[in-house]
Formats: structure tokens, C-alpha cells, sequence
């Protein structure tokens, strides 16, 4: 092993074989790698937790220890004034929750169905003008919400559905090009043979759906319901423009309406902050393996 | 193995085929047509032909949310990407440890951009805010108007930064480990198979997450509503935030409408012009 004729000026060229004992210079360099991949893991987590930290003890602290200590006291004792204040008011976040869930289910169920779908009939079967809607589709992952924004706002206006719950889903209920991109990806894989024996059996296209073709590709199928609850749960551009006022205001749109409102009422805001990234944050620990597995199908976002 | 149904096929596609074009055409079409009228929030319009595009281009605005969202992409997408980088090395290394900070920064990337610019925007304050108190200092970091651009930009790293590593992770761990035993039998320190191993053998990579993230931050919107509003004098005022502002607090959706088809036809050209450029990649990588 010890070849290092045309190595030149070689740092220690020896061999990291993993069962060599640790030599004493070998050993000190291995602690200085694995101490600087720590150093680098511990100041990624502290930046990437800190605000958070920041915000959630900040919603657990009076707004009276607040105003005396300012923000990096530990709430001492941690109440719960802000959420109450929160729940309680007029305006406050009861409502937002409510519509946010109506709305994210209704989107999700409706953009699952329509996109499997629309998948199926590109990934398995032959019609006239398939190739080129297909490439409709792709062409439209092109466009942006902020491009689309004002013409939908008119349009919605014109039909009567500004601030109404069908404006909040209407645009998105029907499928995605993207989801249905990915699953026709998938749904060609989908063995024939399979298709054709259950077809024999009198099996109709849509208990082939459900009892075939869904559960073959349930793994892309969960990664694209995450993505579709990430994805509504946290927008706001187009809830913020359609609605007005509090009857349809999801929790993005909430938390801006707080912070606009309750300008320095910090513990306040915080606890709406919190209460609208804190259910993705448990999603997001909960389905950790689907979603870092979402970086090798999903190719966009 | 395809089947060869056309009512079925047109059937099952007709709920995705009216959403696209009523949701998605048909309003880029409208964008097109909206541009080239006087036309506000109470449905007052005149047909006004070009107007709309020669009142952006002579004053400024238009040229101003540019510089600002060509800045905005020049700082947040190279640093995020760098960073990534080098997280994403630290990680696969799969230290004792390294799973829970491999989920703790992906975190910020699953939330609401608006909800962590309303927390950034607080951190950011002036007196009560959480960075000056540990800074021991007293700086106006969004209403500065040379700092307020920066600002907004390491608000979008910091939550970019996690999500951009997991796509390097899984580019490293598909690098073979037989190249770097080759090249540590060489001498290669490093610093030098970083340089002149991983950081080309990951181009396709990089090449994905510069695409997509330049597209991305083109239309930036939320974090910026949050942070700044566009503020102060317009030095944070993105493309986004120029078409939201224009529309729906100048009641120009006349004019608002003018920038969007400005920006579609911006992605439209970048993303042509990438295909182009990756299409050749591509050849170039097998040749």
C-alpha cells in the first residue's frame, strides 16, 4: 500500500484501513474531523431552532414580564394569557383554524382524486390528443401564482365568489398538473398483467384504481399528499386577496392580520405564530422519512 | 398494454382539463388582455393599448423591483447553495447524532414563509427585538435602507439552507467511494476532493437547485409581505411584491397586470434558455 513514489510532498499518506489500530497522530486527527463535523452539525441546529425557541417561549410569556424583560427571558412563570387571548377575542383564531382544515381537506381530497385520475388515462390508456395535453400540462408548471393572481381575482369577482370558501378551493380542487405528472411517472409501472387479470375478472376502472393502482404506488401518492398539505396549509397570497374580513380567513392570512393589528403586542403575535407552523412541524417529524424521500420523486417546489 | 378507450380516457381527464384551463390558461391569457387597460379594484375600465408598459418602463419601478429581485437571487441562491453544500458533507459523514439535525433543518422549510417572516420580522426589531438584545446593539435592520434588502435575503437562506442540503445528500451518498480511496492513495487532501472530485461530480445537482431556485425566488413573496412590505422606499419591493402592491393597494390591476406578463415572459425565457443549456450538459457529460 505504501506506494507514495509519485505522491509529491504527500501529507501522511497512511492508509485509513478501519481496522488498523489508532496511532497516536491518526487518532488525534480523527477527533479534530469528527469535532469539526460537530462543530458545524451543533451551529446548524442552534441557528435553524433559535428563532423558533424565540417565538415559542415568547408566547408562553406574560405580557407584563415581557414588557419589563424584554424578549430573551425565560417565561418564568410560562402561562398560557396569549393563547387564551387568542381563542377567546373576537377575531381570533378559532375561525382560521376552522376554514384552514376545511380548506386543505377539501383541496387535498379533491386534487388526490381528480389528479390519480387524470394519471391513470395518460400513464394506461390511448385517446385521441393525449400526447399533446399532456404537454399542455407540463407547460403549465411554468406559471407562477403571482402571475395568475389578478386575472383570478377578476374572474372570481365577476362570477360573485369573492370571499367565499368556493374561492378559497376552486382553483385547486380539480388537480395539479404537477401531482399528475409524477403519478403518470408511476402509473406506468404499473404491470399489465396485474391490470389485465383484474380486468378478466370484471374489475371496472375505478376498482382497479383503488384496489391496483393505488396501492402499488402508495409511497409517491403519500409523498404528494405531505406536499399538498405543506403546500395550502402555508399559502397566503391568494386566501389573502380573495377574502375579507374574518369570516373566511385562514391562518396565514390570521397571523398577518395580528401582527398588522397588534402591532407591538409581541406575546401575541408569537402565539399565533407558533399555533400556524407548530402542526407542520409535527407532521414534518412524524413523516421525516417520507419527506426526505420526497427530494428523490419531487423534482420541484 | 395501453388500452385504447377515448371516451373513458376523456372522461376520467375532464375535471384536471377544465381546472388547467380555467385556473391556469385561461388567467395568463387574461393577464395578457388586462394589461392593456386602465382598470381598477370597482371594475372601471378603458382600453389603453400599451400605456401601462411604457408608464412602468419610465418610472422606474419596474426597473427597481428588478435590480431588487435580480439582488435578492445574486445573494440568497449562491450562499444558500453554498452552505448546503457544506452541511450536507457534514452530515453524510452519519456521525452519532447526525439523524436529528438532519431533521431539525429541514424544519424551517416546512413552514409558513409569511409565519417565519412575521418571527423574523420580530427578532429583527429595533428595541425588543431578540438579535440586537444578543448583539448588544441597536441597528434598524428592516427599515435601514441599505440593510433591508440583506436582511430579507439571510431570512430566505436561513430557510432554504437545510432543504437545498438534503438534495446535496442525496447527490453525495450516490458519489462512489472507491473514487475517494483512489484519490486519498494519490494524496489528494480534503480540501482538494472537494475542489476537484465532489464539487463537479455533483453538477447535475447543483445545476437542478440553481434552476429551480433562481425560478423560485423570482417570485418571492410571502417572507418579503411579512419582513417588509417592500419597504423602506422600495428597496425590498420584489417583482411579487411591485404586482401586489400596484393591484391591490394603487387599485392598478391594469398596471399590475403589465409586470406579471413581464415576469411570465422573464421565466419563460429563463427557462428556456436553462433547457438549452442542460440539454448540452447533458451530451457534454456523456461524451
Amino acid at each position: 500500500m505504501h506506494t507514495t513514489t509519485d505522491a509529491p510532498g504527500a501529507a501522511p499518506t497512511r492508509p485509513t484501513g478501519r481496522r488498523r489500530p489508532l496511532t497516536g497522530s491518526l487518532l488525534a486527527r480523527r477527533l479534530l474531523a469528527h469535532g469539526a463535523t460537530y462543530l458545524v452539525l451543533a451551529v446548524a441546529a442552534v441557528l435553524t431552532l433559535g428563532p423558533f425557541l424565540f417565538s415559542v417561549m415568547t408566547a408562553f410569556t406574560s405580557t407584563r414580564q415581557f414588557a419589563q424583560e424584554g424578549p430573551l427571558s425565560f417565561p418564568a412563570p410560562p402561562v398560557l394569557e396569549n393563547f387564551i387571548g387568542l381563542f377567546s377575542s373576537q377575531d381570533g383564531f378559532v375561525t382560521p383554524v376552522v376554514v384552514t382544515v376545511q380548506m386543505v381537506a377539501v383541496i387535498l381530497v379533491g386534487q388526490m382524486v381528480f389528479s390519480v385520475l387524470a394519471a391513470y388515462a395518460f400513464a394506461q390508456l390511448r385517446f385521441p390528443g393525449r400526447d399533446l395535453l399532456f404537454w399542455v400540462y407540463i407547460a403549465t408548471l411554468m406559471v407562477p401564482q403571482v402571475v395568475v393572481v389578478v386575472p383570478l381575482y377578476l374572474m372570481m369577482s365577476e362570477v360573485g365568489l369573492r370571499n367565499t370558501f368556493w374561492a378559497l378551493v376552486l382553483p385547486f380542487v380539480l388537480g395539479s398538473p404537477y401531482a399528475i405528472f409524477l403519478l403518470r411517472e408511476n402509473f406506468r409501472g404499473v404491470p399489465s398483467e396485474l391490470m389485465d387479470a383484474m380486468r378478466i375478472d370484471g374489475a371496472g376502472t375505478l376498482r382497479l384504481l383503488w384496489h391496483l393502482v393505488v396501492p402499488l404506488n402508495r409511497a409517491i401518492i403519500v409523498t404528494l399528499v405531505l406536499i399538498t398539505v405543506v403546500t395550502h396549509w402555508n399559502n397566503f397570497m391568494w386566501p389573502m386577496v380573495i377574502t375579507s374580513g374574518p369570516e373566511w380567513r385562514v391562518i396565514t392570512v390570521a397571523t398577518s392580520a395580528l401582527q398588522s393589528q397588534y402591532n407591538n403586542n409581541w406575546t401575541l403575535v408569537m402565539a399565533g405564530t407558533t399555533l400556524a407552523m407548530l402542526p407542520l412541524v409535527i407532521l414534518m417529524v412524524v413523516f421525516q422519512k417520507q419527506i426526505t424521500r420526497s427530494v428523490g420523486d419531487a423534482t420541484l417546489r | 398494454m395501453n388500452s385504447r378507450r377515448p371516451l373513458l380516457g376523456w372522461l376520467l381527464i375532464a375535471p384536471s382539463l377544465i381546472g388547467v384551463t380555467a385556473f391556469l390558461i385561461l388567467p395568463v391569457v387574461l393577464a395578457f388582455v388586462v394589461s392593456l387597460f386602465r382598470w381598477d379594484l370597482l371594475g372601471t375600465r378603458r382600453f389603453i393599448g400599451l400605456e401601462n408598459y411604457t408608464t412602468l418602463l419610465s418610472s422606474g419601478a419596474l426597473t427597481n423591483s428588478l435590480l431588487v429581485t435580480g439582488i435578492f437571487t445574486l445573494i440568497s441562491v449562491p450562499v444558500s447553495l453554498a452552505l448546503g453544500l457544506v452541511l450536507a458533507t457534514q452530515l453524510v459523514r452519519a456521525l452519532p447524532g447526525s439523524a436529528i439535525v438532519r431533521v431539525i433543518v429541514v424544519i424551517p422549510w416546512v413552514c409558513a414563509p409569511l409565519a417565519l417572516g412575521v418571527v423574523w420580522k420580530w427578532i429583527f426589531q429595533p428595541s425588543v427585538g431578540a438579535l440586537n438584545q444578543i448583539l448588544g446593539v441597536r441597528i434598524e435592520w428592516l427599515t435601514d435602507t441599505s440593510l433591508a434588502l440583506p436582511a430579507v435575503a439571510f431570512v430566505a437562506i436561513w430557510q432554504n439552507v437545510g432543504y437545498i442540503s438534503l438534495f446535496f445528500q442525496a447527490g453525495l451518498t450516490r458519489i462512489p467511494d472507491s473514487i475517494y480511496e483512489a484519490a486519498r492513495i494519490d494524496g489528494a487532501g480534503p480540501a482538494q476532493q472537494l475542489w476537484f472530485m465532489t464539487i463537479p461530480l455533483l453538477r447535475p445537482t447543483t445545476f437542478f437547485l440553481a434552476v429551480t431556485q433562481v425560478v423560485a425566488s423570482f417570485q418571492v413573496f410571502d417572507m418579503v409581505y411579512a419582513l417588509t412590505g417592500g419597504g423602506p422606499q422600495r428597496r425590498t419591493e420584489v417583482i411579487a411584491s411591485l404586482i401586489y402592491n400596484e393591484a391591490f393597494e394603487a387599485s392598478r390591476l391594469g398596471r399590475a397586470s403589465a409586470v406579471a406578463v413581464i415576469l411570465f415572459l422573464l421565466l419563460v425565457v429563463i427557462t428556456l434558455i436553462q433547457q438549452r443549456w442542460f440539454s448540452r450538459r447533458i451530451t457534454y457529460d456523456m461524451s
